[in-house]
């Protein structure tokens, strides 16, 4: 459409038009780029094509509605929910244990760089939330249990002076066992020990206050800020 | 109005609630909207594909759409069925672009709408004019009426248009959009 020289004398011309012939898929080329990009941010444009959008689609009033085979159905909830590579990002809404803060984290991170993208495998994953008693602290913690891998999101909190955060994994009837001390920024993750691997559903996270380097005799010496048991998602 | 034919089986405020909660990934929700509304949507997808085969891939690609878009419907004020039906005939007409003449993309107004600038009462308006849009269609010239269901049916270009009524491209052009003014005209007739 773009040889409109003398013609345009005649053409009628106005935002109200685009807004018809975008809504109508009329555009092409430039004029589409243009139109779309005028979505994004020109909310009196928007409304001129949501205006034409209900107008236009009265056309569809006449057309009988047509019960699809049921196969299309089944074949539509395969596709979308029996994937076995379900994004963390789905996971992590559906479980109920995530604060607000805590999912606007997530979704500020892109939930990537909190976890793994996709479990390939299809492997659970458990979640947990560690928010402080008394300490302003919150973390989010993934884990993968098919890479063995903990994604962990801080929220909140920051290390006192001269000391550090630890994390440790704690299962029935046995000692706590140290995962390294949360580092600075707001992600990061751990590799948990092979032979907890398998005992996901088991596993306490908790993060204790400690010296800066981190507990000096291997078991938690400082008060115990944060403790949740991880849950499957 | 979509919703007149559907509003025997749910009102516009059960679709609505039904997108809200499919916006929160709730799936009993989302297997309730494509029961209330697959019908509608694979007629459409059927009158623009006239090919059973493929509306019910192109009905498909649409449920996906909603189940992944359903949170962007509340900011767009669209009414339900007009956002459902609009996705699954620019569903429909992508695929049959796609099959004529190489893709072309013309989702973008069905879901990517930023907030809208109209209020509800100017889209209350525009709701009630669009009842008056076949009545009115059938008011102007012929040939306007013909190239403005071809445009949203059949997923007809300009350059269709231009080549079916054998009329330059710009003329083609000149002709829609004083068909669209009247159009419009005639709509906001009391």
């Amino acid at each position: 459409m773009n040889e409109n020289s003398d013609m345009t004398d005649d053409m009628p011309q106005g935002d109200d038009l685009i807004a018809a012939e975008l809504a109508m898929g009329l555009l092409e080329g430039e004029e589409l780029s243009q139109a779309t990009a005028r979505l994004a941010h020109d909310p009196a444009f928007v409304a001129l094509v949501t205006s034409w959008q209900e107008r236009l689609v009265a056309m569809t009033d006449s057309i009988e509605p047509v019960v699809p085979p049921k196969r299309v159905k089944k074949k539509l909830l395969k596709g979308l929910f029996d994937d076995p590579r379900v994004p963390l990002g789905e996971r992590l809404w559906v479980w109920k244990g995530l604060s607000l803060a805590a999912i606007a984290l997530a979704a500020y991170l892109g939930i990537q760089n909190l976890g793994p993208e996709v479990s390939k495998t299809g492997g659970p994953l458990y979640a947990a939330q560690l928010g402080g008693q008394s300490v302003p602290l919150l973390v989010v913690a993934v884990l993968d249990a098919s890479r063995g891998e903990i994604a962990l999101g801080r929220v909140a909190g920051e290390e006192a002076q001269g000391r550090a955060f630890e994390l440790w994994a704690i299962v029935p009837e046995a000692a706590p066992v140290s995962l390294g001390l949360l580092q600075e920024g707001a992600a990061m993750r751990v590799t948990l020990p092979e032979n907890l691997r398998n005992r996901g559903a088991e596993i306490t996270l908790a993060i204790s206050d400690e010296p800066a380097g981190g507990s000096p005799t291997g078991a938690p010496t400082g008060d115990v800020l944060a403790a949740a048991a991880l849950v499957e998602i | 109005m979509g919703e007149v034919e559907q509003g025997r089986l749910m009102d516009r405020e059960q679709i609505e609630m039904l997108i809200a909660r499919v916006a929160m990934n709730d799936r009993a929700a989302f297997n309730a909207l494509y029961d209330a509304t697959s019908a509608k949507l694979f007629g459409v997808s059927l009158r623009v594909l006239s090919n059973r085969a493929a509306a019910e891939d192109a009905m498909q690609d649409s449920f996906v759409k909603i189940w992944k878009n359903a949170s962007r419907y509340q900011s767009n004020g669209l009414s339900p069925m007009t956002w459902l039906i609009t996705i699954a005939r620019n569903t429909a007409i992508d695929r049959l672009c796609a099959t004529r003449k190489g893709h072309v993309d013309i989702d973008t107004p069905g879901l990517e709408l930023a907030a809208s600038g109209a209020g509800p009462e100017q889209l209350a308006v525009a709701r009630g004019e669009a009842r008056r849009l076949v009545s009115c269609l059938d008011e102007l010239a012929e040939d306007r009426g013909a190239a403005v269901r071809g445009a949203y049916l059949d997923g007809q270009s300009y350059a269709d248009l231009a080549e079916a009524f054998s009329v330059p491209l710009n003329t083609m052009r000149t002709w829609l959009r004083r068909g669209l003014i009247s159009l419009r005209e005639c709509m906001s007739r009391e």
